[in-house]
């Protein structure tokens, strides 16, 4: 009896030992293997894999030990210190230490780098020995370990080797095509555009929870194709589905779709400072928008329960600020979004003087997020219903920016994912009064007095509870200004094979270390 | 005949000029690239200061003039999005693109001519009628849903062939191939099928009514009434003076395919240049863009030009009645 165990034990082992290819298909290919290069999702996501930071996310977003074991604050909240994790190399045999960080620090706040602006309130970082970094801050930073996940390390030998110690993302250089991290992962074939494929990395000082021998990334660009090659098992995995070929995909057998949501919270804004409406059939008009009662008026005739039945296949949530409530900060006292009430809108208006309604240009993209023209199209008619006309203008995402950038709008539609995981980070980049690095995406140009002095006090409280209300009484004025009208936050749907497990995380990040192939 | 190339080499520079030019005024409808290169913490100085450091500042007409200085010293420029030179891209991407429009052309000619005089020869059977009905489908349907189609049905539900890519490929110093490994024909197989069934069909319709016309003519009756073999009447005389229409209207669509292959590659995800110039306008990569429009030209222009030389080649005609106004 006890030989027959013995063989079927190591038969079980073999088999579990076996050779697992893993194939996964994106909609993009990561444009550069260089961390420091480019601040983008497809980038960072895939880099993840290769590299490591001083902390990561763990699957429910909360930052965990990476490379540094632990991180405590300095002083008075001058800074912080990170304790390094010891025996750690990177692919090429190289040992990680404290002069490895003081590198990195250097070379991803340099002016080349894209990622610089992580970096804005650092004043300096100081070996302490070589296993101990001190990095301080212009002012109590609370959230600097929060914000600092996709800072990713590079070996400094490797890079003066290779003539690499600066990004280059103009005209490229030797890290944008090779890869040398600490991560679980090693890159063994780089053809851009075409596939990548990446083999677990022997030496990671972490324990492999995966069982994958080989990943191969190829981008998928058309989605219809993407979801043939999954069906037909041509790729493991594909990311995103279509949200309309979900439920289809879903029935299918051998195959599952993973649908959460994203960290991505879709939004209407305004043209807040302009004095006179720049389209549709009032063009020229006072701008009824600089009125708060217009701005509640149209929250109050958007019916988006309706939106996300429809339009979204009940796949996506609503939004009542915004950051979604998986964000660090979000507030629980303001919750509530404003309800769907036709009504309610069309008295708003009366009161506002607008009875007779108005007419308007609201800009979308038709290619950004999801469905985002059908859902403009939906708007477009629910505020018909309070007499309002917009006058729908669609188009790709690289004519969009441009246009808001020069004020061509009444209203638009936006999606914010903020890069911290923090409700700081939207007031930062989307309510402060646009100036120098602060309120960058305010296209509308929204000011609140409140908003600017609290912004600063929210970024430099130590104090959780203390930051805590400060957030929510800055989410209190936007929801009551009606800054910006938040509508829901946006559905993350990918697709696999029955015998794929992973982890979805609403960063929209695809973790390879997670994933066993069964 | 020398002074005819040569002419038509300076009108050929001249059509290539131009359509850089129309090109290069496009490109600001295309989009702004900027924002695909900066990320979500850019300001308002970083997209000023790119956005002179690439020259988008300038009028298309000096953009137009910088490219043409480097291009002419054989510079391309540098990929917006991949920040490696266009030359070296096109380079890696053009084999894939040259192999799948070979063997559309290939296939599109073979099956074209070949269908085409049975058609015409048998035109009242009703395997021809069959084939004439069923080649209404690939002049009528879009590309990209012959495309989709089949991958459905012979990917999806039969699982026979590869839903996308080249499949295996060896790396022949610099040119890849899909020809040496099995993964790599098999992956062939859809995409040229999508690819050169309308110009098959096209070709097909083209044979058979050239071979309808001629084999009403004096000569084959004649040939014929002399006694000849079927097949020697049928492929001799009357193939033979059939071609030149076939041959014009052939090498107009060898063009035709490889730019066309832009949605073939698109649906099968097939790693040739027109994927990649698809995802060039969606990133506004314009070093890309413009060289790709450009190669497109020269190689457009170039098989016109060849077509012409054909033409003296196959029919003496041309050579005798030069001058003649003919």
């Amino acid at each position: 009896m006890r030989p027959l165990k013995i063989t079927l034990a190591l038969l079980a082992l073999s088999l579990s030992a076996q050779a697992e290819e893993f194939r996964w298909a994106g909609q993009t290919d990561p444009q550069t293997m260089d961390p420091h290069a480019v601040s983008s999702a497809p980038v960072l996501g895939f880099l993840n894999n290769v590299y490591e930071g001083l902390v990561r996310r763990d699957a429910e977003m909360k930052i965990e030990p990476a490379l540094a074991t632990s991180w405590e604050p300095i002083g008075d909240g001058e800074g912080w210190r990170f304790v390094l994790r010891e025996g750690v190399t990177f692919h090429d045999g190289a040992a990680f230490d404290a002069d490895d960080v003081i590198f990195s620090y250097e070379r991803a706040s340099s002016e080349q780098s894209d990622v610089a602006s992580w970096f804005a309130p650092v004043s300096r970082v100081e070996k302490v020995d070589a296993y101990t970094v001190d990095i301080f801050t212009t002012a109590p930073n609370p959230i600097f370990p929060d914000s600092i996940a996709n800072w990713m390390m590079v070996d400094s030998g490797w890079a003066a080797a290779n003539d690499t110690t600066r990004p280059d993302k103009d005209q490229g250089n030797y890290a944008t095509l090779n890869a040398n991290g600490t991560g679980a992962f090693r890159v063994t074939d780089r053809q851009p555009g075409l596939q990548t494929v990446l083999e677990p990395f022997d030496g990671w000082w972490g324990e492999a929870e995966h069982n994958i021998t080989k990943a191969t990334f190829t981008p998928i660009q058309n989605p219809a194709t993407a979801v043939a090659a999954l069906i037909s098992g041509d790729v493991d995995f594909i990311n995103p589905v279509p949200i309309q070929d979900a439920e289809r995909l879903d029935g299918r057998d051998g195959v599952k779709v993973i649908k959460g949501i994203e960290a991505r919270v879709i939004m209407l804004g305004f043209g807040h400072d302009h004095e006179t409406l720049n389209f549709g059939a009032d063009e020229g008009a006072p701008n009824p928008f600089a009125d708060v009662r217009v701005r509640r008026a149209v929250a109050h005739a958007i019916n988006v329960p309706a939106i996300l039945q429809t339009i979204m296949r009940g796949n996506a949530e609503p939004a009542s600020q915004l950051v979604s409530p998986a964000m660090r900060g979000y507030s629980d006292a303001h919750a509530e979004r404003p309800e769907y009430d036709v009504e309610r809108a069309r008295a708003l208006l009366d009161e506002a003087g607008y009875g007779d309604g108005f007419s308007f240009g609201l800009k979308c993209t038709n290619d950004r997020y999801l469905n985002d023209e059908s859902v403009c199209q939906a708007i477009v008619s629910m505020l018909a219903q309070v007499g309002i006309e917009a006058v729908l203008e669609s188009m790709p995402v690289r004519n969009y920016w441009p246009e808001l950038r020069e004020d061509a709008f009444d209203a638009f539609l936006l999606g914010w994912s903020p890069g911290t995981f923090d409700a700081e980070h939207p007031i930062r980049f989307l309510v402060a009064t646009p100036e120098g690095n602060l309120g960058t995406w305010n296209f509308g140009g929204y000011s609140n007095a409140r908003i600017d002095e609290l912004l600063p006090a929210i970024q430099s409280e130590i104090d959780d509870a203390e930051r805590q209300a400060m957030l929510d009484e800055a989410a209190a004025i936007i929801q009551d200004e009606m800054a910006y009208v938040p509508l829901y936050v946006q559905p993350l749907v990918w697709g696999a094979r029955e015998t794929i497990e992973l982890v979805q995380r609403p960063d929209d990040f695809f973790i390879l270390r997670w994933v066993r192939v069964n | 005949m020398l002074a005819f190339i040569l002419r038509r080499i300076f009108q050929s520079i001249i059509v290539l000029l131009v359509v850089g030019l129309v090109a290069f005024s496009m490109f600001t409808f295309v989009g702004d690239p900027i924002d695909n290169m900066l990320g979500q913490e850019r300001t308002q100085a970083d997209i000023e200061r790119l956005r002179q450091q690439l020259g988008l500042d300038q009028p298309f007409v000096v953009q137009y003039w910088n490219f043409l200085q480097n291009a002419a010293q054989g510079n391309f420029g540098i990929s917006y999005r991949q920040g490696r030179p266009v030359a070296e891209i096109l380079m890696e991407r053009a084999p894939a693109t040259l192999e799948l429009a070979a063997v559309s052309a290939f296939f599109a000619m073979t099956l074209g001519i070949g269908l085409g005089v049975f058609t015409a020869i048998r035109r009242d059977g009703i395997e021809s009628n069959l084939i004439m009905g069923v080649s209404l489908i690939g002049v009528s349907l879009p590309t990209f849903l012959i495309g989709i189609l089949l991958i459905y049905v012979f990917s999806v539900e039969l699982d026979w062939l590869p839903s996308f890519g080249r499949g295996e490929v060896v790396d022949l110093g610099g040119w890849t191939t899909g020809f040496l490994t099995t993964s790599g024909l098999k992956a062939l197989i859809l995409p040229a099928i999508t690819l050169g069934l309308y110009q098959m069909t096209l070709i097909m319709r083209l044979v058979r009514s050239e071979m309808l016309e001629v084999l009403r003519q004096d000569y084959i009756r004649f040939a014929r009434a002399r006694g000849l073999r079927e097949r020697a009447v049928n492929f001799r005389h009357a193939l033979k003076n059939t071609l030149v229409p076939v041959i014009t209207v052939t090498g107009l669509q060898l063009g035709a395919i490889i730019a066309f292959a832009i949605i073939t590659e698109t649906v099968f995800q097939w790693p040739g240049v027109g994927l990649l110039f698809i995802n060039a306008i969606q990133f506004v990569d314009i070093p890309v863009m413009a060289a790709y429009l450009m190669l497109i030209s020269v190689m457009f222009v170039g098989i016109n030009l060849i077509v012409d030389l054909l033409y003296f080649a196959i029919d003496p005609r041309l050579r005798v009645g030069k001058g003649k106004g003919h």
